[in-house]
């Protein structure tokens, strides 16, 4: 923790102002990213994992959306208050962005060609000419293993497989040779053979290309095959950041425990997969203690007021009120 | 390439047949209905002094007297020939007055739906974009309106203002009496007038089409702007909107071309939809500012129960409707590339 992070993101919160009331979204978040560093953001659908990683660069749209506190900062650079200008230029050229569903992320009435080239020249803020930067198409293209590059770019994206639109949008998405990748669950819309070779291509460029990521995922496999490490979010918050052995291992937040829980298990025999009971908070108004505590099996009164992340083991923290020294030393009554 | 011209050849014939299907059926309408409705045409035809006797001897010159079907397919025969009957209005067989009428009001349509579209496009795109601002609530104020006002009242109100207090346009006509109309080319003055070089005249014609085309294209703008409005809020919030802006690219290439081209397809069948509505319009609106087009000619034909023109205006309305739609389905396949492969 000696080098200064790449992206260092503190008490970032942000809500939705609704017809209903005000929607806590993201609440008082806290990530960390060393360079060359792959983290992975799990948690299940509707936790926040996307909203916190493209509000972060400028990609919900406000209103609905408002950021009421923190500070994203990319390379000791302040994200929060720069303009959609300059938004745009550290998207195009220090963040790059691969998202899930590579059947809608491309445009479907436009070439291949034109989106990659397009794509390209707004990275480099127009500076580079149609002539290089479809030579930096093609080049891409290779680099992502898509057979017949020149032929493809001629093509629409409906005349692609998904595999083939994901291999477009990652070559898209890493031509400008960005510091930061943000991979918003890339292969959940694939199927199982397809998302093992993407899977492949990407950690190799990751490493080629000295990346920094954040892969986010409801899928820890997918996680343990790319991440060093992994923050675990829950209705808008993270609840445990550790090491990827140190998940598997030994999970400290009871939310974690019973995500592990829930993974089929291969060499043992199981009727019925194990689930959480209970359902997410209402976060039009959330409790102000723990946001798990109503589904926890082990809560206590403690949990009725706000729960930091406190350290638990090297590079492991969680936000629990089993690891107060307090607590530990009566054991908890169910 | 080669392969979707083959397709669109292919498709271009089909839907050509089609359409003689369906001008039939519209040719059974409309021939049935007419004879239905009350009033003798024998009658009509010798005129209001003509003895009993004329007119008994007319009907059975002019078939009058025969059974229906065989009237029907008589006049089927006619209509293969070209001949679209003769109109006691005018005692001129009709194939002429349309030739004479159909470009007068062409020209009109045309000139309202380019204001219907070039207006009715960037409006909704603007009001999609500022979604709830005062752009968007004045956009939707005047789109409000044009779906609420009768054309012909708005027609009257525009000759009331914009002609008789500000003396801004002619009250209606087509030119004024003193200009020169342009030898006959199109049949369209404003392109005549420019073709025989007398820029003056043709300013002078598309003056006198102002006040009728806003009338006429007023209820277009409306539809054209809610359509497109409504796209263009949808479009905006597809993923790859999301996936163009994460690359960087700017705010007005995502808008007016990113975003557009999707957006422009079903604002394009209601442009074509539209346009057809338009020329039935025609029939209020030229009567309202007295243009000598072919919705004038059919309201003084029906007024004066004179029916072979309202069938034959009824066909070629139908017909040109027809013909807009296939030219929009075509610009469909030119615009997207899913339809393209499916044909």
């Amino acid at each position: 923790m000696t080098k200064e992070p790449l992206l260092d993101i503190r008490d970032f919160s942000l809500v939705f102002d609704t017809f209903d009331g005000t929607y806590h979204a993201i609440d008082r978040v806290n990530l960390s990213l060393q360079p060359g560093e792959a983290l992975g953001l799990v948690g299940e659908t509707g936790c926040g994992k996307s909203v916190l990683t493209r509000a972060a660069f400028g990609l919900v749209p406000t209103p609905p959306a408002r950021i009421t506190g923190g500070s994203v900062k990319l390379a000791g650079r302040e994200l929060l208050g720069l303009s959609d200008r300059e938004l745009r230029q550290v998207r195009g050229r220090q963040v790059a962005m691969i998202f899930q569903d590579p059947m809608t992320y491309l445009n479907p009435v436009f070439r291949i060609g034109t989106q990659l080239i397009d794509a390209i020249r707004a990275q480099s803020g127009g500076r580079i000419k149609r002539v290089e930067a479809k030579a930096i198409a093609l080049d891409m293209l290779e680099k992502v293993q898509l057979p017949n590059p020149e032929r493809q770019l001629a093509a629409y994206p409906h005349e692609l497989s998904g595999g083939m639109r994901q291999r477009v949008l990652i070559a898209m998405a890493l031509a400008a040779k960005p510091r930061l990748l943000i991979a918003d669950e890339p292969t959940t819309a694939l199927d199982v053979t397809i998302q093992a070779q993407i899977l492949d291509l990407m950690a190799g460029l990751v490493d080629e290309m000295g990346l920094t990521m954040i892969m986010i995922s409801h899928d820890l496999g997918v996680v343990a095959q790319v991440c060093s490490r992994v923050a675990v979010m829950y209705a808008g918050k993270v609840v445990e950041d550790a090491p990827i052995a140190q998940i598997f291992d030994a999970p400290a937040h009871p939310y974690t425990q019973g995500l592990l829980a829930a993974l089929p298990h291969p060499f043992r025999r199981q009727d019925r997969l194990a689930s959480i009971p209970g359902t997410l908070p209402d976060l039009l108004h959330p409790p102000s203690g723990c946001l798990f505590a109503a589904r926890c099996a082990q809560a206590a009164p403690a949990c009725g007021v706000p729960v930091p992340m406190r350290p638990v083991g090297e590079a492991h923290r969680v936000a629990c009120t089993l690891y107060d020294d307090e607590r530990k030393k009566e054991p908890a009554h169910v | 390439m080669q392969r979707s011209a083959g397709a669109m050849k292919r498709l271009i014939i089909k839907r050509l047949s089609l359409m003689l299907v369906m001008l039939l059926g519209l040719a059974v309408i409309t021939f049935t209905v007419t004879n239905i409705a009350p009033g003798d045409p024998a009658r009509l035809a010798a005129g209001p002094d003509a003895s009993q006797e004329m007119v008994e001897k007319i009907r059975v010159e002019r078939g009058f007297d025969r059974p229906l079907p065989a009237r029907f397919l008589f006049y089927l025969g006619q209509l293969a020939q070209g001949d679209l009957g003769n109109s006691v209005y005018t005692s001129r067989p009709v194939a002429q007055d349309v030739a004479v009428f159909l470009p007068a009001t062409l020209e009109l349509v045309l000139f309202s739906i380019l204001i219907a579209v070039v207006l009715g496009v960037p409006f909704g795109v603007l009001a999609a974009v500022y979604q709830n601002r005062l752009p968007d609530h004045a956009i939707r104020f005047l789109s409000v309106s044009g779906v609420a006002l009768p054309m012909f009242w708005l027609g009257l109100m525009l000759q009331w203002y914009l002609s008789l207090e500000l003396g801004l346009f002619p009250l209606g006509g087509r030119l004024g009496i003193f200009d020169e109309v342009p030898p006959r080319i199109t049949g369209m003055i404003t392109f005549d007038a420019l073709l025989a070089g007398d820029p003056a005249t043709a300013g002078n014609a598309l003056k006198h089409m102002v006040l009728p085309a806003i009338a006429l294209s007023f209820p277009a703008l409306a539809a054209i702007i809610r359509v497109n409005r409504a796209e263009m809020l949808e479009v905006l919030g597809r993923d790859y909107v999301v996936n163009a802006r994460a690359q960087g690219i700017g705010p007005f290439r995502i808008v007016a071309i990113y975003a557009l081209k999707n957006a422009i397809l079903p604002t394009l069948a209601m442009i074509g939809l539209r346009f057809g509505w338009m020329l039935g319009g025609t029939v209020l609106v030229e009567s309202v500012f007295d243009f000598p087009g072919i919705g004038l000619y059919a309201a003084k034909a029906a007024i004066s129960s004179d029916f072979e023109p309202i069938m034959a205006v009824t066909l070629i309305l139908g017909a040109a409707f027809m013909l807009t739609n296939l030219l929009i389905d075509l610009a469909y396949a030119l615009l997207d590339p899913r339809v393209r492969n499916q044909i």
